[in-house]
């Protein structure tokens, strides 16, 4: 759950329409026309990428008149199906997966399940990679993997490049090779099994 | 052995935080506070080169001479190199010394190598445009001659093959024939980390990608992601590039030395004997305390505020032992925080929780750009100050911080709430202050009561222990 209370606004004076707020937004909200760049106010979640790697400092971040929230609703699926997702990507339904906007994994599958089809589709619908813009894109990535769907990359675009590998990935020679240097690889491994594992309720 | 209070550095103006005029009042100005040096604590602490009477020329003195033992011979006058250096360096003590390890680098490259392609990468966390600020506020774009440069996370990928597959790096950070790995040793976010490869760490967060970044808190779990770093240094497409490293070397009482090395792991064994070590005795020493009321001062994120060398996050986390690999989960991580469920109960048994001795946070001084609101969620805390609360609900990783704070309008009614509700006098302003400690009497006391027994333990029982967990043999440091 996301809410947006800024929007990015350019000044087109000072933009020189090098088109990297395009490359950058999570969402797809802001766009390169005629040289300038452009803010589809509708779209904006006001997560501020555009403005922070804007060569130009062209950008800007203004409060909305008027807040809104981005939400998917788990109201109309089918639960067990977002669960059945969850697990398949080695999630806890519950399990937070954007520690800025506290989006939890049901979320996401949720999203998933009822149609979208790319990380930036699931950050329109849920608000997800519009906090710190870092660190989520891997357990989206893993969730549209598990739902069979290979995602396409935004044209040019630095939003995201690949799944990569998780610790149930890892192979059994480069955990040997490392035992003694301090990686819990198998025990982490036993940690995160029993969190995916555990009951929808928590485990107490 | 408690002394009038050691003023912290002044505010820091920058867009992550409110403006240094609005931070009216600091901590160590409140009565009753004092300060314990970090000597008083523990006496065998290394010896420290800066802050001292020598200043910086004593950083430019340590770097050349620890560069006299690496190879550069590899770098030829037509190459062209990247010095990469991390933010954090900039929040040791000012900033000062990093900035003039990194100078320094420049000028020995450039003497022995000939060669004039010399450029600076400096990574950021999660505020992009951090290390621009730093990198104009030292001076060091002009020392570059126009090629320093800030790089995040969000940049241009380049994709790296390693051991466990693929995993993604900034490319402008590898966009030169070397690279030259310029970090510090302070142990910093050592609940994420947890002491282990902490000199390759920066392969796998500043000078990488968001995938990566991603893999590292999200795919491999709180003791094995330490990997991800691991895997990219050891890349046959880094290894190509890697020239050699030169750390600042940190202690809890300010600047060791320096150290520069050829073989990055030589480094680290170091790194690890000495973080464990000095590092170690302080936060056990936090572990010690009983109640407290924490006073965030500087001009970091929430986590990363400092006191004596280590972080508010170290704190939070220091009912349990965050050094000890055999414990799975710290009380806080990014791990731990998904663990938790919607009514804030934690998903599975086993979730150590937040430090109970925290009776209450003072938010005094702190930045945004880092998300914070776990903090909050678990431990009371009081915002001084509207513009503080406003600058927190304008930053996307901070929506909801200030949802589960109060807000006070001065630091001396946060204050006097705060001894009210926690029924505490004990207070630890997490300040910055250098080799030093601000804390209220009662506390200074406490603490200098506990620390020879502290000391003791982490000689004798808890180094021994974390050494082995890493492979490290501690003979080899017995001589130092
Ligand atoms: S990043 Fe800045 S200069 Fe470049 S197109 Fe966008 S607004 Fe214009
Ligand atoms: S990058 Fe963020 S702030 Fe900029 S247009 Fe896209 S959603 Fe809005």
């Amino acid at each position: 759950m996301r809410a947006v209370t800024l929007c990015a606004v350019v000044d087109v004076d000072k933009c020189k329409g090098c088109t990297r707020c395009e490359r950058v937004c999570p969402v797809l909200a802001i766009k390169v026309k005629s040289k300038k760049a452009v803010v589809d106010v509708e779209n904006c979640l006001g997560c501020a990428n555009c403005e922070q790697r804007c060569p130009e400092m062209a950008i800007t971040m203004v409060h909305l008149e008027q807040s809104r929230i981005v939400q998917e609703s788990l109201a109309e699926v089918d639960m067990a199906a977002v669960i059945d997702l969850c697990r398949r990507a080695h999630l806890h339904p519950k399990q937070i997966i954007c520690y800025c906007t506290a989006t939890r994994a049901e979320e996401v599958a949720a999203a998933i399940l009822k149609g979208a089809k790319s990380p930036e589709e699931i950050s329109r619908r849920t608000g997800v990679r519009t906090g710190c813009k870092v660190e989520c894109i891997q357990p989206v990535l893993r969730l549209l993997h598990a739902a069979g769907i290979t995602p396409e990359r935004p044209a040019r675009g630095y939003q995201w490049y690949g799944l990569t590998p998780t610790v149930w990935d890892i192979p059994e020679e480069v955990k040997k090779k490392y035992a003694q240097r301090g990686f819990y690889f198998d025990e982490d491994r036993k940690l995160l099994d029993s969190l995916v594992g555990a009951s929808e309720k928590g485990g107490r | 052995m408690l002394r009038a209070p050691v003023m912290p550095l002044p505010p820091r103006r920058s867009q992550y935080g409110v403006a240094p005029e609005l931070v009216r009042k600091r901590a160590a100005e409140l009565p009753d506070m004092v300060s314990v040096l970090v000597r008083d604590l523990f006496p065998d602490a290394a010896p420290v080169i800066y802050p001292g009477e020598g200043g910086l020329e004593v950083i430019r003195t340590a770097t050349r001479k620890q560069m006299e033992k690496v190879d550069l011979s590899m770098i030829k006058p037509g190459d062209s190199v990247n010095v990469l250096g991390s933010h954090h360096g900039f929040t040791l003590l000012g900033g000062a010394p990093y900035a003039e390890m990194l100078k320094t680098i420049r000028d020995v490259v450039r003497e022995r190598t000939g060669c004039t392609d010399i450029r600076l990468r400096v990574g950021v966390g999660l505020r992009f445009r951090e290390s621009e600020e730093y990198i104009k506020s030292f001076g060091l774009d002009e020392y570059y001659e126009g090629k320093a440069a800030g790089v995040a996370p969000v940049d241009e990928g380049v994709a790296i093959e390693t051991e466990i597959g693929t995993l993604y790096g900034i490319k402008k950070i590898y966009d030169a024939r070397w690279i030259i790995h310029a970090h510090n040793s302070d142990v910093r976010e050592v609940h994420f980390h947890r002491q282990v490869d902490r000199a390759v760490k920066p392969f796998g967060m500043s000078y990488a990608r968001i995938e990566t970044r991603s893999t590292y808190h999200q795919n491999l779990g709180p003791r094995a992601a330490n990997f991800v770093a691991r895997a990219i240094f050891d890349s046959p497409f880094v290894q190509e590039k890697f020239a050699c490293a030169i750390f600042l070397m940190m202690s809890p009482s300010g600047v060791v030395g320096v150290d520069a090395d050829n073989d990055l792991y030589a480094l680290n064994d170091r790194v690890t004997y000495w973080g464990c070590r000095d590092y170690g005795k302080m936060m056990t020493l936090l572990g010690e305390i009983d109640e407290a009321i924490t006073i965030l001062d500087f001009p970091s994120p929430v986590p990363y505020v400092f006191a004596a060398g280590v972080i508010f996050a170290n704190f939070a986390g220091a009912n349990r032992d965050i050094f000890d690999l055999d414990d799975p989960l710290p009380p806080y991580t990014w791990y731990t925080e998904a663990f938790y469920g919607e009514d804030g109960r934690p998903l599975i048994e086993g979730v150590p929780p937040v430090n109970p001795a925290i009776k209450v946070v003072i938010h005094n001084y702190a930045w945004g750009g880092y998300p914070s609101a776990f903090f909050t969620e678990h431990i009371p805390t009081v915002v001084v100050g509207r513009e503080q609360a406003e600058l927190l609900n304008r930053d996307p990783q901070n929506i909801s911080y200030t949802k589960h704070a109060l807000l006070a309008e001065d630091l001396d009614t946060a204050v006097c709430f705060a001894k009210r509700v926690a029924g505490t006098d004990k207070i630890l302003a997490f300040d910055g202050a250098s080799g030093a400690l601000n804390i209220s009497r009662s506390l200074g006391e406490y603490l200098l009561q506990k620390a020879p027994l502290v000391s003791r333990r982490v000689d004798e029982e808890l180094l021994p222990k974390w050494l082995k967990q890493r492979g490290i043999d501690p003979s080899r440091f017995k001589i130092c």
